[in-house]
């Protein structure tokens, strides 16, 4: 099995007191907690270090880490024999891991005391998954695969890693971030304790059209000089198809065309709106013949654009 | 197990509040002192407490955070007023960003 070195994970010295531990902790917590900390790996670094501080922050723990004597991380190594015959089954050390050693030693890795044979109900353990959506699946809704490995008791009794698949029904109108519970289909209870719970986190892939806004939907829409000024009939795709919108002279860069009810429904009733953002547009290169009529337009129109950039400012 | 079909929570459904401090691993103090600040809702004026299942996303990250930064409730509740309003000024953030050029 691999060595951890729970003391490098804490950023302390093996000596360190309770009071020194229990602060170095805190102040990486603050730093990688998955509630608070959104950069990439946050998560995982918060997991070593609260792995490495529930067994340091335990008189007991602690003890029975520091016997496992000293190692590089990473490092193979073999514990006592003593140890072997006590926590390991015939599968082998090889396919634990040092939180897995302490769990079966009765040291529960979510803080609560899990003691052997403990003959009084545990509830499971909550397990989460997450899944990435497209936006037309959370519009219409769908089903995912999961794979997921909890704790649960094997034949013997003893605490193991249980593989699971599962299909979960995704329904319609989820937004980026939201999270689904499906109770009582995480991790088994022990001693008749009851199931814990199943959480989906549902994560939006990026569109190539459309960006989303909670229900809201955006979408850039480019239109010509021409169609800005005198209006026009056109087509803006949907999620559920294009949709003929008309619009009115004089249309602004930035301006929102708001389609409403074309975004992402909402679970019962309703939906949100679709923005179209215009962005007026010229081709890369104009004809002779265009380039014609932009002149005759130069020549006929009085507009100036930069007139409030002209004269002075007013405060100095 | 099976590949059986798992069927979430619905939106509108309530959990009672056992099933709310099982589910979270809070007690019934903190619970209840979380009401009173107003970080937490009852579902309707039922004779006995419901809330919306919502509520267990919201309690389970009051729970993590009580456990990981030893915080009280007046801690949690200020926490999660926090995290609430970060989220919905990312989403703000999100829609103005949607409607910038590419």
């Amino acid at each position: 099995m691999k060595f951890k070195d729970y003391y490098a994970s804490l950023e302390v010295e093996r000596d360190a007191s309770d009071e020194e531990i229990k602060k170095a902790y805190r102040k990486l917590a603050r730093k990688y907690h998955p509630d608070v900390a959104k950069e990439e790996g946050a998560e995982e670094k918060f997991k070593e270090i609260s792995e490495a501080y529930q067994t340091l922050s335990d008189a007991e723990k602690r003890k029975a880490y520091d016997d496992l004597g000293r190692h590089r991380p990473g490092e193979d190594f073999n514990p006592s024999p003593e140890w072997e015959t006590r926590f390991w089954r015939d599968g082998g050390p090889q396919q634990v891991d040092l939180a897995d050693l302490f769990e079966q030693m009765g040291f529960s890795a979510t803080g609560r005391s899990r003691r052997q044979g403990a003959d009084f109900p545990i509830r499971g353990q909550d397990v989460e998954v997450a899944t990435e959506l497209s936006l037309e699946q959370a519009a219409r809704g769908t089903e995912v695969s999961f794979s997921l490995s909890v704790p649960g008791l094997g034949a013997d009794g003893r605490v193991e890693k249980q593989s699971r698949t599962g299909r979960i029904r995704v329904p319609r109108g989820v937004v980026e971030g939201e999270r689904l519970r499906v109770p009582g289909k995480g991790g088994e209870g022990i001693a008749g304790g009851p199931a814990g719970d199943l959480y989906l986190e549902i994560r939006l892939a990026p569109h190539p059209r459309f960006r989303a806004a909670g229900h809201d939907l955006y979408l850039e829409l480019p239109i010509a000089p021409w169609e800005a000024a005198l209006g026009a009939e056109i087509e803006v795709p949907s999620l559920d198809g294009p949709v003929k919108v008309s619009l009115k002279p004089g249309m602004r860069n930035g301006q929102k065309l708001r389609l409403a009810g074309k975004g992402l429904p909402h679970r019962r009733e309703g939906a949100g709106d679709l923005y179209g953002v215009i962005q007026i547009v010229l081709p890369e290169r104009i004809g002779e013949r265009e380039q014609e009529l932009y002149r005759d337009l130069a020549a006929a129109s009085s507009f100036n654009p930069r007139h409030h950039l002209e004269g002075p400012t007013t405060d100095g | 197990m099976a590949d059986d079909l798992l069927i979430p929570d619905d939106d509108e459904c309530t959990v009672a509040l056992e099933e709310l401090l099982a589910a979270s691993g809070l007690g019934h103090q903190e619970v209840s002192e979380l009401i009173q600040f107003g970080v937490f809702h009852l579902a309707d004026h039922a004779p006995v407490w419901t809330f919306h299942s919502r509520t267990v996303i919201l309690a389970r990250r009051a729970a993590r955070l009580r456990d990981d930064f030893g915080l009280n409730v007046s801690g949690m509740a200020l926490a999660l007023t926090y995290l609430e309003r970060i989220e919905a000024l990312e989403g703000r953030l999100r829609e103005l960003e949607s409607q910038l050029p590419h």
